[in-house]
């Protein structure tokens, strides 16, 4: 008989007092868990939702956006400007054309005009040999079609297509890094170049490796490396040197967007208003990566706010449930703690003995807060996150779809739905325990026993021997 | 062994100030069985307390075995408490969750006496007091008064005290079951040397012990004992 045994003991000296207080510990330590737990998937599912906005704008010409709208095409020199404005990490100017197959029934007019002039049917700016992977379908038809739109009867073969962009640098037309699966990027960048980038599957589609050559207008281009974007649509293009492709499409000094990547995810948004004022909104269009994913960050930040200081109310609530039961028992028990005291138990026996009863009533109540904790996680984070989004849902709408981006190829416009909002892309929260969840929840449960039970140790040590004489 | 030199405690409740103990001075050798006779209210209870070190006197001096634990830091009086005295209340005081055995072998846990060693002497102990084997393992309060009593004395006799304290030990018993908890502690003094100081208001039991004091108005007079047998 130790002072441990003796300590669980008197835990449960009134069975049906400690009972009612282990309920009470278990759902506090069951909510602050359950809401650490919440926190802790909010969070890592922000880290996901901030990593795929990544820290892009794109610049337009206002009016124009992929195979639609109109205006005047951007220039290199509004290229320097927006490489100016505070926050810009980098600007790189794109001049993405449509090639039509020099072999191939392409209707529509070939011209030299700029992929964002045209609407309804395609327009091309020059030819290669290169066939699309992508087969027509019945949405290429109707892209294709010069009528009323919608109409699926048969139309004449044709072939779609090839997206071909020019770049300055290193980066995608979204602004992310390539990823190259054999080969290697640019190191020419001239008008004469005669470096080409090409896309997996349409790699495949013409039997290309790093070294074969295909031709761009009248020029014999080299595939240099070879890229895999993950979409359909996306690997079925290719990328040139920008000069190069302004020289092949007689577009020179002229751009169809601009990539500009921000310095930081937080100033995303005063970086778009900034480029807009400074390149004029009559003249320019400036577009986030997705509006969308930003509220749905805003909003899943809210919840992680909610959801820590609820953890830390709930911690609290159950050390002050712990302070109050064991400031009660102390109370209770004054005349035995003179007992002890007269009989020659020093202090710290008597505190020990006190601070390991209020530990036995934690560590009960933290075990059924567990299976509280383990029903209740995945119902509280969907219930958080439904309430804090629903306000902003219905955001703007989401640029770029599978397999189609601005009307243009296999897939059509907006494959996916356009108005989907920020609840879509948070999609499903998985609530998995992680250690450092583990960790931080017992560290805080262990401060808040050693708290709600050091008050009352420290009580017994100014009980009296003397008042084992009490009511004698 | 026992030396009290002019102590008093004094109490204050609300304006006035009461000194049921003012100025008591006596001493007691080793092995001594006294009596403390006094009225309901006259101090006794108070007296033992400073005797005990659960109080401390206002002024004056205790000093058992040459040293005044008047003067001792909290604590050296812990420990004073553990080791040199022995107490028994006239409400026995168990710890009412802990068996009898278990209450017994309290102060030689806090004393550092190994669980086996505890074991073993509180086993021995309660055999002294007269408690069957099958009463070991009960729990306090499951146990009758006098037994209860007798758990007590054991509990007091735990860490082999110099002094044993025993305030009204038979206040809440029967005659037949009082006289027997005196005869017990009369033997114990007798057999181990201890000295105990009973307090008690029943003149018969009172009888029995070797030097008889009576309490009255805050200072303590001998009474001369008439030996029988
Ligand atoms: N803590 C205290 N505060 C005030 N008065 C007290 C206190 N303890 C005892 N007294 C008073 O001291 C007197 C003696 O009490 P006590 O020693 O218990 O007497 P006895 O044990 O002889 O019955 C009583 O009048 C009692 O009310
Ligand atoms: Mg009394």
């Amino acid at each position: 008989m130790g002072v441990v045994s003796r300590s669980v003991g008197n835990a449960f000296r009134n069975k049906v007092r400690s009972g009612a207080v282990i309920v009470i510990l278990a759902v506090a330590i069951g909510l602050a868990l359950a809401m650490l737990v919440a926190n802790q998937a909010v969070a890592s599912k922000v880290d996901s939702l901030k990593a795929s906005i990544g820290n892009n704008l794109t610049i337009n010409p206002a009016g124009a956006r992929g195979g639609f709208g109109g205006g005047t095409p951007l220039t290199t020199a509004q290229l320097t400007k927006a490489a100016a404005v505070p926050h810009v990490a980098a600007a790189q100017g794109l001049l993405a054309v449509r090639l039509a197959t020099n072999n191939g029934t392409t209707t529509g007019s070939s011209g030299s005009s700029n992929d964002s002039g045209r609407a309804g049917r395609f327009g091309t700016a020059g030819t290669t040999s290169l066939q699309s992977a992508v087969a027509p379908g019945v949405l290429g038809a109707r892209n294709n079609s010069a009528g009323a739109s919608g109409g699926t009867a048969a139309t004449p073969s044709f072939s779609l297509p090839i997206q071909a962009t020019g770049i300055t640098g290193s980066l995608t037309a979204s602004g992310t890094a390539f990823n190259i699966t054999s080969g290697s990027g640019f190191s020419d960048f001239a008008g004469t170049s005669t470096q080409a980038l090409v896309g997996s599957t349409l790699a495949t589609k013409n039997g290309l490796k790093v070294g074969s050559t295909f031709t761009v207008q009248d020029r014999t281009m080299k595939v240099t490396g070879i890229f895999d974007a993950g979409t359909a649509f996306d690997n079925n293009a290719i990328y040139l040197p920008l000069a190069a492709t302004q020289t092949l499409t007689d577009q020179a000094g002229q751009l169809s967007s601009i990539s500009v990547v921000v310095d930081s995810i937080d100033n995303v948004s005063t970086t778009q208003t900034a480029l807009t004022d400074a390149l004029g909104s009559s003249t320019v269009d400036v577009t986030a990566g997705s509006t969308n994913l930003q509220s749905a960050v805003t909003s899943l930040g809210s919840v992680q706010n909610i959801s820590l200081i609820a953890f830390i109310a709930s911690l609290v609530t159950a050390g002050l449930i712990v302070l109050l039961i064991m400031i009660m028992v102390v109370r209770e028990r004054r005349r035995e703690i003179g007992v002890l005291k007269a009989i020659g138990a020093g202090n710290r026996t008597i505190g020990l003995q006190f601070v390991i009863e209020a530990l036995v009533l934690v560590a009960l109540g933290t075990v059924v807060g567990s299976i509280v904790a383990a029903f209740s996680s995945n119902p509280i984070v969907s219930a958080l996150v439904a309430s804090n989004t629903t306000s902003n849902a219905a955001g703007r709408p989401r640029q770029g779809a599978a397999n189609a981006v601005g009307g243009f190829g296999g897939g059509g416009f907006g494959g996916r739905g356009v108005f989907s909002g920020a609840n879509q892309l948070i999609g499903t929260i998985s609530t998995s325990v992680g250690w450092q969840t583990l960790v931080i929840g017992a560290v805080g449960i262990l401060a808040i026993a050693a708290i709600g039970a050091l008050v009352p140790a420290l009580l017994t040590a100014k009980v009296r021997p003397i008042e084992v004489l009490r009511g004698e | 062994m026992l030396t009290v030199t002019n102590i008093v405690k004094k109490f204050n409740s609300g304006e006035r100030t009461i000194k049921p103990v003012n100025g008591i001075t006596f001493s007691v050798e080793q092995g001594t069985f006294a009596a403390i006779l006094g009225k309901s209210g006259s101090g006794k209870s108070t007296l033992l307390s400073l005797l005990g070190a659960l109080d401390k006197a206002t002024s004056g001096e205790v000093i058992v075995d040459g040293v005044n634990i008047s003067a001792l830091p909290d604590s050296k009086l812990t420990a004073y408490r553990r080791d040199d005295i022995g107490f028994v209340f006239q409400q026995y005081n168990l710890i009412p969750n802990l068996s009898a055995k278990e209450n017994v072998m309290l102060p030689m846990e806090f004393a550092g006496v190994s669980h086996a060693e505890r074991s073993k002497r509180a086993g021995a102990l309660l055999e002294q007091v007269e408690l069957t084997e099958e009463m070991h393992g009960r729990l306090a309060n499951r146990l009758s008064g006098g037994m209860q009593q007798r758990v007590a004395i054991a509990r007091a006799l735990a860490n082999e005290p110099k002094l044993i304290l025993a305030d009204e030990p038979t206040g809440n018993l029967d005659d037949e079951t009082g006289e027997l908890i005196i005869a017990l502690l009369r033997r114990l003094s007798h057999e181990k040397k201890t000295t105990i100081l009973v307090v008690t208001h029943d003149h018969a039991l009172a009888g029995q012990a070797d030097r008889k004091f009576r309490l009255a108005r805050g200072t303590l007079t001998e009474e001369a004992v008439r030996r029988q047998g």
